[in-house]
């Protein structure tokens, strides 16, 4: 079957196409996360190359899909064979115009060699090449989730990380607020030189300070929002993946499922073609020549067989009989004690003269 | 999907330790078996040929069953679909299913294949070393490659021609010389066959007269014939008698003499296989600890040539043609199409001292063999 091999080439290049594909989004979500981690906040992934990914995992899932349909040529060739075991052959035709008996011989030969195994062991070959196909697809899919989430677990922790620190930057900034303002009212009412210069500079390093932390709120506020980003697109792939393996799931069970009720099945119906057609023949011919003393052999055993059922009849009869006798026996006495019972009562008051008490 | 109700009785089993159960409690019924033929050897019932025939293939079978076990080592420890779970047949079978050997066939044809590219031994439990130490983490996906990469070590070294260790979806008939006769060679064919239908190991010991000019199996005309039909004519649907008359009519310088036909099985096991009959209560009321928990009935038919007759065959020539001795005051000859049919039962102690206390209706033309502690087997009538 040159068709289904170059399928299966063509679904082997797709897929690895697809892997090549999943593994650089993966990388690249890897370095972008170095890249945070290193302050510069780029980040590349974007919905383009995911949609791409995606474009081509479903155009491979089709046909990897297709391919399993492409089993049922395979299977085609299985009704193939059972119509030829059920029907005779041109051959057999032609010869069966002169004689059917002939004929028959003929075809009951060709069903006592006849043999599907080998396209069983094919069709179960092909389906286990497809399966480890969508196996390896599998396999790359949860070896990159589970990097992905890795990283993604870190990556969360690191902006909580992050929040907590800007939180806390806030906090201080907002605190600094009113030292700030006290320190100018203090300035502004301050009448001696020195100590109005001692104010001032101390405002100035505050300042300082303020302005330091400020631009510290900008740079953990533009961070956070870089990892939100981040963990928006990893989330992203990860679901994107989660899919794609359910799918392959679903390829795998029903490629297996299928395989296997179809070799039950295709291998019954053989078995079931060839054993209805040929035991009945077997027996008629085993009886050439010696059908004479088989008729006689079970004559006798019929007659044997007859005179032990005889028996068997009479011993169960006998046995019935004697039950029957039994039962009536036993209903007698039972009877004869309670017409004895009744019968006492009544001597009794006769004999007391007790009658309507 | 494909359904059909014929893989209604195929059960599988998921849960590690059944699976591990399951394939010890196959072993071990192996190794009894190769006793079991050592027993008929000795009382006659088999000549020397036939039984070193049959413990081959039960060597075989008992081959098979271990990479089997090997394959499914971790079935339940990792996830995902291929590491798969073993499917058995539980009813009337008790074998693994007949899908199993051929996937298995597959296998074995791609095992150097998969060999050259997994890691080796040395290195994968170097690697599970390191992931229990360094990862503080049970390295469950290192031991299912350390399986796989076990089950196709031995596939490798089963497959290879000179070992032929494996017992497969078929077995071609092999030519064992007997002894030569006025030109006329009698020889042992013996096959095998894992019936799909029933899903049990099948051997074919046939005796067969050969009067052709070359020696059949250096025959490059009659040889692979005889092969391809004896193979296809393996079913159990078949009587015995259908298959011997019919390689008798296809062939014509080679008479059939004896046909014999074992089943291996069914294996039975209250805690694994359904089973209905005295059997089942027998198994039930033993109540018997794993191990010793199953019963496997060996079924021997066999069928004789009575004797022969000249039959026409077109306008000038005559064949022969084998009359086989069925027997008609056994009442069930002619129904199972042999000459004689004897059932054996191999149980352990335990089962067989409940079946011998409930002494079921038709046990008693049973021959049994007791497997004692200490594996030696005791033969019962």
């Amino acid at each position: 079957m040159a068709d289904f091999e170059t399928q299966i080439r063509e679904s082997q290049e797709q897929v690895a196409a697809a892997q090549a594909k999943i593994a650089d989004i993966t990388g690249r979500i890897e370095t972008a996360r170095a890249k945070i981690d290193q302050g510069e906040p780029a980040i590349d992934i974007e919905n383009a190359t995911l949609e791409d990914v995606h474009k081509h995992t479903d155009l491979m899932n089709a046909n990897i899909a297709e391919l399993i349909m492409g089993l049922d040529d395979v299977t085609a060739g299985f009704s193939k064979d059972f119509d030829e075991m059920r029907s005779k052959t041109g051959m057999e035709s032609v010869i069966g115009f002169f004689s059917s008996a002939k004929s028959e011989s003929m075809r009951q030969e060709r069903l006592r060699g006849a043999s599907i195994d080998d396209k069983l062991q094919d069709l179960i070959g092909k389906s286990d090449v497809i399966v480890k196909l969508l196996q390896g697809q599998l396999d790359v899919l949860t070896t990159q989730r589970t990097r992905v989430e890795g990283n993604l677990t870190g990556t969360l922790e690191e902006r909580e990380a992050t929040v907590s620190a800007l939180e806390a930057v806030r906090a201080e900034v907002a605190a600094m607020d009113p030292k700030i303002i006290e320190l100018e009212n203090k300035i502004s009412v301050e009448q001696d030189a020195a100590a109005r210069t001692k104010l001032e500079t101390e405002l100035a390093a505050l300042n300082t300070r303020f302005n330091a932390l400020v631009q510290d709120e900008q740079v953990k506020l533009a961070k956070s929002q870089t990892l939100e980003r981040y963990i928006e697109k990893g989330k992203t792939w990860v679901d994107s993946l989660q899919n794609q393996a359910a799918t392959q799931m679903v390829l795998i069970n029903k490629l297996q499922t299928d395989t296997k009720q179809r070799v039950v099945l295709y291998d019954a119906l053989t078995a079931s073609l060839k054993t209805a057609q040929q035991q009945d023949v077997a027996h008629r011919i085993n009886e050439i020549g010696v059908k004479t003393d088989q008729e006689a052999q079970s004559a006798m055993a019929g007659i044997g067989a007859a005179t032990n059922q005889r028996m068997a009849d009479m011993l169960e009869a006998h046995e019935d009989h004697m039950v029957f006798a039994r039962q009536i026996l036993e209903q007698k006495a039972k009877a004869d004690e309670r017409f004895a019972r009744r019968f006492a009562k009544i001597v009794e008051k006769h004999d007391k003269n007790e009658y309507g008490a | 999907m494909v359904t059909t109700p014929l893989a209604d009785d195929h059960a599988d089993l998921t849960d590690t330790l059944v699976v591990r159960r399951y394939f010890a409690k196959m072993d071990r019924i192996m190794g009894h078996l190769g006793r079991v033929t050592t027993e008929m050897e000795g009382q006659g019932q088999l000549s020397r040929l036939e039984s070193r025939v049959l413990k081959g293939y039960v060597g075989r079978l008992s081959a098979t069953l271990s990479a089997l076990s090997l394959k499914y080592m971790m079935t339940g420890r990792v996830e995902g679909p291929v590491p798969g779970h073993p499917t058995f047949d539980r009813h009337e079978s008790g074998f693994p299913i007949a899908q199993e050997l051929m996937v298995m066939a597959n296998d074995a044809v791609q095992a150097e294949a998969h060999l050259s590219g997994m890691a080796s031994e040395t290195e994968l439990k170097d690697r599970m070393v390191r992931e229990i130490v360094g990862g503080l983490s049970i390295p469950s996906k290192l031991q299912y490659a350390l399986s796989q990469r076990l089950y196709y070590e031995r596939l490798a070294e089963l497959a290879l021609p000179t070992v032929n260790g494996l017992f497969l979806a078929r077995n071609d008939p092999d030519a064992q010389w007997i002894s030569e006769d006025r030109g006329r060679r009698r020889y042992l064919l013996h096959w095998a066959v894992y019936d799909h239908q029933i899903n049990l190991p099948v051997i074919y010991l046939m005796e067969v007269d050969d009067s052709g000019h070359d020696p059949l199996p250096r025959s490059n005309t009659r040889w692979p014939a005889v092969r391809a039909h004896l193979m296809a004519q393996s079913l159990s649907g078949l009587k015995l008698l259908t298959i011997a008359t019919g390689f008798d009519a296809d062939f014509a310088d080679l008479h059939p003499k004896r046909l014999r036909r074992i089943h291996l099985g069914p294996m039975y096991s209250h805690s694994y296989t359904l089973q209905s009959g005295p059997i089942s209560d027998v198994l039930a009321n033993a109540n018997a600890p794993a191990g010793e928990d199953w019963a496997l009935v060996w079924t021997v038919e066999d069928l004789i040539s009575d004797r022969v007759e000249e039959v026409k065959a077109g306008w000038f020539s005559t064949v022969e043609r084998q009359i086989f001795t069925l027997d008609p005051f056994g009442g069930r000859g002619a129904e199972t199409g042999a000459t004689r049919t004897e059932r054996m039962i191999i149980l352990p102690e335990r089962p067989f001292q409940v079946l011998a206390e409930m002494n079921p209706p038709g046990f008693g033309d049973v021959r049994k063999f007791v497997v004692g502690t200490g594996g030696q087997l005791i033969s019962q009538r």
